[in-house]
């Protein structure tokens, strides 16, 4: 039987599905086939001051689960991973200029890759919003 | 409940390119998402140390050197590498204690920030338990330990799947000139140093070695252990 994303009507939006997350505290939004991919609150604020993005070119074609680039805070690169598989189509520019973006707007602005997904159904397998708070505090000391 | 147990591989003088091979025999290794019920009895990680064999300079995941730089470099009879690690360019080579702790943080109840705070504290200990006193830490952009406005141990590392590689260069007796051809960790204006240097003797990788491996389990709190043979 087929499982739909929970869809979040906006005023004057696209229909856009909830926000799924991963436990590597990775995030993902899609609208019409494309996701959205950025990190946790957590994962900000694990990291600490973001210093640099190595992000993927557009058209790397990703398999869930691999890697995608890194971030670098306090001379640490953490790796990313991609939660769904599907081909990057665009990258988040803004952060050359300005990684700060990620800890100050993780959720907006501080997105990290756009990929047009290959297998929607892998959204399934990841954890909701509400899941993943569970799951944080659940690792947390 | 027992301290994790963390493998040490003391490699002596090896050249770098052995050291990132083993390194990644090892994150191949502990990457692997353990199955359910996989005994806790087994290592949290493996600490490889070495002296560098020869003289070698790293940029980080950022980059840290021109292609200018690396053709004078290479031209100096250094090797020149690209790394994934976090910060900026360093000189590894002979007189210097480079480590690279390959370990689970998960197992080891750390963060990637405290693993960072972790070995900036192991080094300040070892320069305590040498008699060194006034080694201290430095916040960001400064990560690594200093001996006043000289830093005297320069910190890297990457981490994914919870694993973190890359780690620690402490300079004991380290032909310090070498540092003279980069800008190290990107930060202009600042001097380096080492043990031999503050302590006014000389101090080499081999007499640190017992100093380093009790700070180390002391920081990480972790029990060290080895196999007879090497791996």
């Amino acid at each position: 039987m087929a499982r739909h994303p929970v869809r979040v009507l906006r005023p004057g939006s696209a229909v856009q599905s909830a926000r799924k997350f991963t436990e590597k505290h990775e995030w993902i939004t899609t609208e019409n086939g494309i996701g959205t991919v950025g990190i946790s609150n957590f994962a900000q604020e694990a990291l600490g001051d973001v210093v640099y993005c190595s992000l993927p070119e557009v058209g790397t074609k990703l398999k869930k689960q691999d890697e995608f680039g890194a971030l670098e805070s306090v001379k640490a690169a953490s790796e990313l991973y991609s939660p769904l598989s599907g081909d990057v189509t665009q990258v988040k520019e803004a952060l050359a200029e300005n990684p700060g973006i990620v800890n100050k707007s993780c959720y907006e602005d501080g997105w990290l890759i756009k990929m047009a997904l290959s297998d929607p159904s892998e959204l399934d397998d990841l954890m909701s919003e509400e899941a993943s708070e569970k799951y944080v505090k659940s690792i947390e000391e | 409940m027992p301290l994790p147990a963390v493998r040490l591989l003391w490699l002596g003088r090896a050249r770098y390119s052995d050291l990132l091979a083993l390194q990644e025999q090892w994150l191949r290794r502990l990457q692997v998402d353990p199955r359910p019920g996989a005994p806790s009895g087994t290592e949290a990680g493996a600490l490889l140390v070495c002296e560098p064999a020869g003289p070698v300079y790293t940029g980080g995941l950022r980059g840290g050197l021109t292609p200018e730089e690396i053709t004078r470099l290479r031209a100096l009879g250094a090797e020149v590498r690209a790394t994934g690690r976090g910060g900026l360019a360093t000189f590894h080579g002979p007189g210097q204690l480079l480590c690279h702790p390959v370990l689970d943080l998960r197992r080891l109840g750390l963060r990637l920030r405290t693993h960072v705070a972790a070995l900036e504290a192991c080094a300040v200990r070892l320069c305590e338990l040498l008699g060194l006193r006034g080694a201290r830490a430095r916040p960001p952009p400064y990560t690594g330990v200093w001996l006043g406005e000289r830093k005297i141990c320069a910190i890297g590392v990457r981490c994914g799947r919870h694993i973190t590689s890359h780690g620690l260069a402490l300079n004991c007796s380290t032909d310090l000139t070498w540092f003279e051809h980069i800008v190290p960790c990107g930060l202009v204006g600042t001097g380096v140093t080492s043990l031999s240097e503050a302590l006014q003797r000389l101090v080499t990788v081999d007499e640190v070695m017992p100093s380093f491996l009790v700070a180390f389990q002391e920081t990480f709190k972790c029990t060290l252990i080895s196999e007879d043979s090497p791996s």
